[in-house]
């Protein structure tokens, strides 16, 4: 493998790269155009989430790239672009290793820390380290730098990672979700973080009210020439409800809100396009359901018997209604992770088992299984998980389970995955910058996720996996990840469904701002870093 | 008038002891527990690793009766621990949502009496009049219209049809006195309206019992003005069961509108609460519910003091 097919972009060449580009350009047209005119400087953006933090330190808590205020303070070794593109960050480039074995990052000369302290390779090193604190590290960040063994300072520029084993994937792990840098000499960062991004953190009242200042030494530069951004100030309100955001923005109180109900969205896009820019974001997530497979009828374990009967729960799910009831007609029906914009998404992937619930019928009368028992989960928090369930169990019953329907709230949930307490979970997955994040996450037989909540497990797909992981790429890659989505698709553990859509909105005095793909407000060259208000004075 | 208070206040001692038992025991015996929620749905399992070393951390390794003694000896001595969630202390997390919550309800039920006590005492004064009508029909509406109901279309008329009144959001009065006021007036006047409703109806059937005593009649015979009748003598004796429900009512605002706040946006105790249960951060549910349970039985003796005050024939003899 050369040194430059991997870098700017775990596994992109230059030619994917543009490629990728392209297809988030194409992606974009019919979004709001940004304006042409210079940027202004000063101003204060209002702007309203759907959830708040619950703590304030990178390290121990996840920073929700989308939703959580506090991610406009992050930054990492690599940043990303519009289209989900790797890009440089703190670091300007990357290199590995021959045999993908170790991993080389030159930080860019003068960044600072929100305390002004310099970014160096051993003030990495030691974020690194933190975070691979299992007293210290959240989980999910622990997970992204699973596979490094240790990281170590070369002068003030240079770090090193060593992996347990090979990893074409590592720069995408490293992105500021969820490996956020901090400053090394941060007194409390449960009290108040001194990160490296765009702003900087000022004041937090919890679900109530997050201000952040304009970092005046961060290293992006606008088109003035000096550092962005070019807002002064972000002052962010979380305010749970769907309806209470959208009130906010129509009544003048925000300037901009990351997300509407699937049902405000299309009613909104057309009677209010005249006074606010709105942004419809294809992924945010991926919406699917888990068959319970470590124990019990449906178990992995079960021979062919356990898997007919999986698939005839999937010959009960029309995914066309889900489309329609759950999410208004918005995204996409799935049959695997990325959707039809993503440069990752998979066009050749085999569909499971077509919707017909007389086979499921049929299955249940010949395994002598009619009225089975089945429980539909989901957890509170999300309303598509929620409704998803619904509609589940309502189509469960209609093809001939003895279905039920509970809503948990996540830690109850917890306890009954422990537990093979369920039969079908209607949940979600975040955007993933690069497939590994889903496919070891999900598929791996090891895989904590797996192994907690479907007990899928493949010998094939495990050796798939792990390839495409060490695999530089992209086109090879995504055959390997086409097979393991076809494995799955038949296997019928995990089923998915639908993509997560998400839509935003702004006034249209905000200019200069286009969320990612995915919706995030945080990324190199857009979103709020170049936002700004051509009213202001 | 001392004694009584005194007598009262040591009657407290037993009852927040026990508060504080049932508190702790009901948070125990919450399902689930803080250490599956701290990575959320995106973490997957805790591995064995970081639970037992958060588990010691947190003290979760230690037998119930040990952690109850420790949360009581350091309640006693005002330390509520650190959120399990934001590790921040939770005497910040909290005191930032006390204010919120007791603005709110203050002005609520202050605005709920002074709406409530002139129409219910004119009501019945007036008893069958077109007033005494008009007060009954819209004390029923106001009980039968739900909160969260009159506080959306109160958000469409007056923040979205006028843009008079801000939908959402939370200004401390300490920050802005002006604008938190402005913040303010919807949420009131959702709660205000409704326990209105019931307090206008209450103080008008008081009314009526006091109306007809022999010592009203007495006053009256005696030749004293009728607005001397009523507003000195009959009213005082009529507010003691609206002062007990307008304290009742108080507290429940304390810990009970997490419908309203979540409306609007407002950063009370009752959503704070709320959240940490479904989060499992056991020492900002105690500590909050151990306050709201305090100021609960605050309330019920500043509205005995109260009694006193009113009618200085109660508690004589106990």
């Amino acid at each position: 493998m050369s040194d430059a097919s991997n870098k700017w972009g775990g596994g992109l060449n230059r030619r994917e790269f543009l490629a990728a580009s392209a297809a988030a350009g194409a992606m974009a047209a019919g979004m709001p155009s940004m304006a042409r005119a210079a940027p202004k400087r000063g101003g204060t953006l209002r702007y309203a989430t759907r959830s708040d933090g619950r703590g304030l330190d990178p390290h121990r808590n996840f920073v929700y790239y989308v939703s959580h205020p506090m991610a406009l303070t992050t930054m990492g070794l690599v940043d990303l672009g519009k289209d989900m593109s790797l890009q440089p960050g703190v670091a300007e480039s990357w290199e590995s290793s021959a045999d993908l074995m170790k991993w080389t990052f030159r930080l860019r000369q003068g960044a600072e820390y929100h305390n002004n302290r310099t970014i160096d390779a051993e003030s990495v090193v030691w974020n690194i380290n933190r975070i691979m604190d299992p007293a210290i590290g959240s989980s999910f960040a622990r997970s992204a730098i699973g596979d490094v063994e240790r990281a170590e300072a070369d002068g003030k520029l240079l770090v090193h990672f060593y992996l347990k084993r090979p990893s074409a994937v590592m720069p995408a792990n490293l992105v500021y979700y969820p490996i956020n840098l901090i400053a090394p000499d941060t007194p409390n960062p449960d009290e108040h973080p001194y990160g490296c991004g765009a702003f900087k953190f000022k004041s937090w009242k919890r679900y109530a009210k997050t201000e952040l200042l304009r970092f005046e030494n961060y290293f992006e530069t606008g088109e003035d020439g000096k550092s962005l951004p070019y807002l002064d100030a972000v002052d962010a309100y979380p305010k749970a409800e769907d309806k209470v955001r959208l009130t906010a923005l129509r009544a003048g109180e925000v300037d901009m809100i990351e997300n509407m109900s699937f049902f405000d969205a299309p009613d909104f896009a057309e009677n209010e396009a005249d006074k606010y820019d709105i942004w419809k974001s294809p992924q945010v997530g991926l919406a699917h359901f888990n068959i319970q497979a470590k124990s019990g009828p449906f178990a992995m374990s079960g021979g062919e018997d356990a898997k007919l009967l999986r698939q005839a729960v999937v010959h009960a799910i029309d995914k066309e209604a889900v489309h329609q009831v759950v999410f208004n007609g918005l995204g996409e029906k799935m049959n695997t992770f990325y959707a039809s914009e993503s440069p990752w998404h998979l066009p050749d992937v085999k569909a499971g088992p077509e919707y017909d619930p007389e086979k499921t019928r049929f299955i249940l009368r010949k395994l002598n299984m009619a009225n089975m028992p089945i429980a539909v989960v989901s957890q509170n928090a999300y309303q598509y998980m929620r409704n998803g369930a619904e509609i589940l169990h309502a189509m469960l019953l209609e093809a001939g389970f003895a279905a039920t329907n509970e809503v948990f709230d996540n830690p109850v949930l917890t306890a009954k995955y422990d537990k093979n307490d369920y039969g079908i979970d209607s949940t979600a997955s975040s955007f993933r910058f690069d497939p590994d994040g889903h496919y070891a996450r999900w598929f791996r037989s090891d895989a904590p996720n797996n192994l907690q909540r479907t007990g899928f497990a493949n010998e094939r797909v495990d050796k798939l996996v792990d390839e495409a992981a060490a695999t530089t790429d992209m086109n090879l890659r995504k055959e390997m990840y086409t097979e393991v989505d076809n494995i799955v698709n038949d296997e019928c553990v995990f089923i998915y469904h639908h993509t997560v859509p998400l839509t935003g909105a702004s006034v249209k005095s905000l200019k200069g701002y286009e969320p990612q793909l995915t919706g995030g407000p945080n990324y190199r060259g857009g979103g709020v870093r170049t936002a700004y208000f051509d009213n202001v004075v | 008038m001392l004694i009584y208070t005194i007598n009262r206040i040591l009657q407290l001692i037993p009852i927040v002891l026990i508060l504080s038992f049932i508190v702790f025991m009901m948070v125990e015996a919450l399902p689930g527990d803080i250490i599956d929620t701290m990575g959320g749905m995106e973490a997957g399992s805790i591995d064995a690793t970081t639970r037992a070393a958060l588990e010691k951390e947190l003290g979760l390794d230690q037998p119930w009766y040990v952690r109850y003694g420790w949360w009581l000896g350091d309640i006693v001595q005002g330390e509520f621990g650190k959120s399990l969630v934001t590790r921040r202390p939770v005497a910040l997390e909290l005191i930032e949502r006390i204010p919120a919550t007791l603005y709110l309800a203050a002005v609520g039920i202050g605005l709920s009496l002074i709406i409530a006590i002139p129409f219910g005492t004119i009501a019945a004064v007036r008893r069958n009049s077109i007033t005494d009508y008009s007060a009954q029909v819209t004390s029923l509406i106001g009980i039968s219209i739900p909160e969260f109901w009159f506080a959306i279309l109160s958000i469409l008329v007056f923040s979205l049809y006028f843009g008079v009144l801000p939908s959402s959001g939370y200004v401390g009065p300490g920050e802005d006195f002006g604008l938190s006021i402005w913040y303010l007036i919807l949420p009131a006047v959702a709660i205000g309206f409704r326990q209105a409703a019931y307090t206008t109806r209450l103080t008008r059937s008081s009314m009526l019992d006091e109306i007809n005593k022999d010592y009203v009649v007495t006053h009256r015979s005696l030749g004293l003005p009728e607005h001397k009748v009523i507003y000195k003598y009959t009213l005082r004796n009529a507010l003691i069961p609206t002062v007990t429900i307008a304290g009742l009512q108080f507290a429940n605002l304390l810990g009970g509108t997490v419908v309203l706040e979540t409306i609007f946006a407002w950063p009370g105790i009752g959503l704070t609460i709320y959240q940490a249960i479904q989060l499992r951060d056991f020492p900002v549910i105690q500590a909050g519910i151990l306050i709201l349970g305090f100021k609960v039985v605050i309330i019920n003796l500043l509205v005995d003091l109260l009694y006193r005050v009113l009618n200085p024939r109660v508690g004589i003899g106990s």
